[in-house]
């Protein structure tokens, strides 16, 4: 199949009409594309807010991110990059220019830069050992297009001419307000004056003319003296502006933006796994249970960096059958961040990049949805139970089949006895769709609202201090006592630390 | 660059005071003492003629280098050396400091210290930037021959070195080699100095690329260069027509017809210089700290020396002390130098030989000298510690970098627990601060309670001190106190006590002299009697 994306098997529709998908500010995915976004210099962010088109699409990602990690490859994608992006710089620069003769020179140097980039991924590219579906095409399409005629001769003429270009050495005396200007190779004798008198000083001489596009009229008036003594060049240049204006090859140009999607995210992990944090290559076998091991909060991860805090990580795993987890235990056992977690894992997935944990096996999903109570803190008032449902009302009558659904404390606004109700229509209705996922609540009661669901606790240490483990459990009555205790500060480590 | 008056192998800063200085100073009341430090004495016909006010700057250096201990026997011998070479070259310290001092002052005027000013202004920036690299080499000149000039009367080690470094360092090929820089690019400061009738007009040869799509770019310079003429000559008829004839050339561009291209030639200039300039703020940043060291340094010095005329003038003697082991204390006619000042009296003065003794007991009753005799030898300690004379006829100690005083101020001493509380606090701040070879001055400590009290708190205190090997020399009349000192004074053979008490003649005369004497275990109340009821 003749090569279109980097990104998918077919074009996508233009990544910033999607905007932010709706789950990422619920799974703090904004704090990790903003971290991803900050080591990377070129914008990456919109292509972290939509999924490929289908399963093939996530697999064709996959394929080419396993490809981009081997150290060869991303050597070369690197390399290729800085040469692609020294192309667009050039280009960039073409839009200040004023005298008709720079805008050839500008457009040569484009051209020129244009062609560097191109040769060199083709010829690293055949060197490679590159696997994947992806790169493999984009191999293909090189080569039938760089070996055309066309192309060969626009690139000999450009390597030609940027060759007299860069070779021009001029030579200017500042004498009784006038500048004389000519030609002279001058070994800049005042410099090793200074060198000689002063030692290493590390002075820079700035060019006098400004810094932008444009040439200065001085510095126009420069160029237009030393151009009468190379008309022939310059008037090469011109035609060679004329006959390629229209150069550039629309996939290609395109695929160099779009890989910055696999070595932002390249770059990240990267980052954090020198920090000790896992990643893995995310297994996809629908016949084998879903399950994930070492499973963390990637979100919360990168903000405790700098700080003494572990990560904790999680088990979990879905036998076939099993629907739901529905998550009880006390307030700051992990609950939320393990509900986070297991989100994360699924956009990871599906967006064909390696998941956080050791190890995880993760089934195709066609959407992600979540559902997280804005406050944490209880507040009372009809207005948060109204504003939830409203929020609710579209997950639960949108294309839902077969979604992958996180809830994280719903209805803790409302009576219990109501709440219970709510919440059991809630889970039988996604059970009903085919959904998988979790649940988090502080009703016990919602563990036994449905034969698929799995009860999952998160866990305490033998002075009742919360551990962050979360396992399969039944519901715990004395979690609410606890809960009291907790809220006041008074636990055994709590007291310990406010009496230390 | 180093200077190294002060020390011979560091300079000054970073090296910690004495952590009690505040205390100190108020206790010993050394204000008075760097305030005549600061204060030169004016003669006239060789007499006296007047006293001129405070140099602050020079009180201030001699504040801080006085709180600054010495730490072995070397460093206090090469100040005395250095001090004996000051004092026998007055004038050519007094010159060099002045020298210091006003290029000191150009410089603050050239905008010192205004480090974020507006880039707007960048040419006023660089126009000072000249002045002050021009100000930097002509007083390293002066500065290289003056200690030239003088090397053969400077006995001192100090002088010789700092001349050799400043050979290397400011070598004369370096030194035209700025003079040079300086003539090249003086052709951007002519509208400050314009007094003289001469035109100035700059050469510059430049090379360049057009690399970057044909912005020019990698500069290098060829050739910079001031050419003068003076005004009103006129040209040459041959001259004109070379000029017509050069301006008439097809690669040439005439600047002046354009502002614009007037103003971007003023700028390559402007660049150019910039360039040369700051390829000589490595030098410049070399001599930051030198000149402000080399005024504080010298600033010592002629404190000393000012110091030296006032103790002539009080008719007082001096010493350079002797370094001996921390267990001796050794003076002849040690006198206490801030009440000679305060009080132009000459006070008396003290002789006492005490060897392998840890602590000094000093008792007696009030207005007898008691505690004038611990200030002079606080006093003494603190100026022989920073490499002065003392005033003394001899005076031998050991070197306590750890030096504390805890003295009862008068106005604290009613009888108050929260005065006790300060009282103990303040002890509590000397405990945590104490060093190796500590030395504690005590007058009349813990006399803000009862007499039993204090004189367990003392005991308590004290006896730990000198176990930890503190130096103790306490003035106090908290008689069980010393009693009970006295009475275990044979068991502390380790440690080794001294009494002293004020002198007393016969008729009970007191002569304010301190004496070695077991202390007197009565409050003198007979004395009183008598002199009332008879």
């Amino acid at each position: 199949m003749e090569f279109e994306s980097i990104l998918d098997k077919k074009l996508l529709p233009d990544a910033e009409d999607t905007g932010m998908p709706a789950f990422f500010l619920d799974l703090n995915l904004d704090q990790i594309v903003e971290k991803i976004q900050s080591l990377v210099q070129v914008p990456v962010k919109k292509y972290y807010y939509s999924f490929p088109a289908d399963k093939a699409g996530e697999a064709y990602r996959r394929a080419i991110y396993k490809d981009v990690k081997k150290e060869s490859v991303q050597e070369l994608l690197f390399a290729f990059s800085e040469l692609a992006e020294k192309r667009r710089q050039a280009q960039e620069r073409k839009q200040s220019v004023t005298l008709g003769m720079q805008m050839g020179a500008r457009h040569l140097l484009e051209v020129a830069a244009y062609c560097d980039a191109y040769t060199y991924l083709y010829e690293g590219l055949v060197e490679a050992p590159v696997e994947s579906e992806g790169l493999l095409s984009l191999r293909a399409f090189l080569k039938n297009y760089l070996f055309t005629q066309e192309f060969q001769e626009m690139q000999k003429e450009a390597l030609r001419l940027r060759e007299e270009l860069l070779g021009f050495k001029v030579k200017l005396v500042y004498e009784n307000e006038q500048l004389y200007v000519s030609e002279d190779t001058l070994p800049g004798s005042y410099e090793s004056f200074l060198q000689k008198a002063l030692g290493e000083h590390g002075a820079e001489l700035k060019s006098p003319f400004s810094t932008l596009g444009n040439l200065d009229d001085l510095e126009q008036e420069i160029v237009l003296k030393f151009a009468r003594r190379h008309g022939k060049h310059f008037e090469e240049v011109r035609s060679f502006y004329h006959k390629y204006r229209e150069y550039e090859n629309e996939i290609l140009i395109r695929f160099s933006e779009e890989i910055a999607f696999y070595l932002s995210y390249l770059v990240f992990q990267k980052k954090m796994e020198l920090q000790g944090l896992s990643f893995a290559a995310p297994a996809v076998e629908e016949g084998k249970d879903m399950c994930a091991g070492g499973l963390y909060d990637l979100a919360l991860a990168c903000n405790s960096l700098h700080t003494d805090k572990a990560v904790v990580s999680n088990d979990f795993y879905l036998a076939k059958g099993e629907r739901f987890m529905v998550l009880t235990g006390p307030n700051q056992g992990g609950k939320t961040t393990f509900a986070r977690s297991l989100g994360q894992l699924i956009y990871f997935t599906k967006m064909g990049l390696d998941v956080p944990a050791d190890v995880a096996n993760v089934h195709f999903f066609p959407e992600l949805l979540t559902h997280f109570s804005v406050e944490e803190s209880v507040e009372t008032g009809r207005g948060k139970l109204m504003d939830e449902l409203v929020r609710l009302k579209p997950m639960m009558s949108g294309e839902s089949q077969g979604a992958f659904v996180v809830i994280n404390e719903l209805f803790t606004t409302a009576a219990n006895y109501d709440a219970c109700i709510m919440g059991k229509k809630v889970l039988e209705h996604f059970i009903a769709q085919g959904c998988r996922g979790i649940y988090v609540t502080h009703l016990k009661e919602l563990t036994q609202a449905h034969e698929s669901i799995v009860s999952m606790r998160a866990m305490m240490d033998e002075h009742k201090v919360q551990n962050f483990k979360i396992c399969r459990r039944e519901a715990d009555e004395s979690v609410c006592a606890m809960n009291q205790v907790n809220k006041y500060h008074l636990t055994y480590q709590q007291l310990k630390e406010r009496l230390g | 660059m180093r200077v190294h008056f002060l020390y011979e192998d560091k300079e000054w800063g970073n090296i910690p005071r004495y952590a009690d200085a505040k205390n100190i100073i108020q206790d010993l009341g050394l204000k008075t003492l760097f305030s005549i430090a600061a204060k030169e004495v004016i003669y006239k016909d060789g007499r006296v003629d007047s006293i001129d006010k405070e140099d602050v700057f020079l009180a201030r250096t001699m504040e801080a280098v006085m709180m600054v201990p010495l730490s072995s026997e070397a460093e206090i011998l090469y100040r005395h050396e250095m001090l004996q070479s000051a004092l026998d070259n007055k004038e050519f310290i007094y010159e060099m400091y002045t020298t210091v001092e006003e290029m000191l002052k150009t410089w603050e005027a050239l905008g010192r210290r205004l480090s974020g000013r507006s880039t707007k202004d960048s040419t006023a920036k660089l126009v000072s930037d000249i002045h002050v690299l021009s100000l930097f080499v002509n007083t390293l000149s002066k500065i290289k021959r003056m200690l030239k000039e003088n090397l053969p009367g400077l006995n001192a080690r100090g002088f010789a070195d700092l001349y050799d470094s400043l050979c290397g360092e400011f070598s004369e090929e370096k030194e035209e080699a700025l003079q040079k820089i300086l003539q090249d690019i003086s052709f951007y400061i002519r509208d400050t100095e314009n007094e003289e009738k001469t035109e100035v007009k700059p050469r510059i040869v430049l090379g360049c690329n057009l690399a970057q799509g044909l912005k020019c770019g990698g500069f290098v310079v060829e050739e910079v260069h001031t050419k003068s003429r003076a005004f009103g000559v006129r040209s040459s008829m041959a001259e004109l027509v070379q000029g017509y004839i050069q301006s008439q050339k097809p690669e040439v561009i005439q600047l002046r017809k354009d502002m614009n291209l007037l103003r971007q030639g003023l700028h390559l200039e402007y660049e150019v210089v910039r360039y040369v300039v700051s390829a000589c703020a490595p030098f410049v940043q070399t001599y930051n700290d030198f000149f402000d060291q080399l005024h504080f340094q010298l600033g010592f010095y002629k404190a000393a020396i000012i110091l030296q005329q006032h103790i002539k003038r009080f008719y007082l003697p001096q010493c350079y002390p002797v370094v001996v082991g921390r267990d001796t204390l050794r003076f002849e006619n040690l006198k206490e130098f801030v009440m000679a000042v305060e009080q132009r009296v000459t006070p008396v003065g003290n002789t006492c030989d005490i060897a392998r003794k840890k602590l000094l007991v000093i008792t007696g009753a009030n207005q007898g000298g008691k505690s004038t005799f611990l200030r002079s030898i606080g006093i003494a300690q603190i100026m022989m510690q920073c490499g002065l004379p003392v005033i003394a006829e001899s005076y031998e100690s050991g070197i306590f970098p750890s030096f504390f005083t805890h003295f009862t101020r008068r106005e604290d001493s009613a009888m108050n627990s929260g005065r006790l509380d300060e009282e103990l606090k303040r002890m509590s701040q000397i405990v945590d601060n104490l060093g190796a070879h500590s030395m504690v001055l005590l007058n009349e400590s813990f006399a803000t309670t009862t007499e039993k009290e204090g004189s367990m708190i003392a005991y308590d205190i004290i006896k730990a001190l000198t176990e930890a090997d503190v130096k103790v020399l306490t003035v106090t009349h908290l008689l069980s106190f010393a009693q009970r000192i006295y009475e275990e004074a044979g068991e502390m053979e380790n440690i080794g006590v001294e009494f002293f008490s004020a002198e007393r003649e016969e008729s009970g005369r007191r002569t304010f002299k301190m004496i070695q004497h077991p202390p007197e275990l009565t409050s003198f109340g007979m004395d009183l009697y008598s002199s009332i009821i008879g």
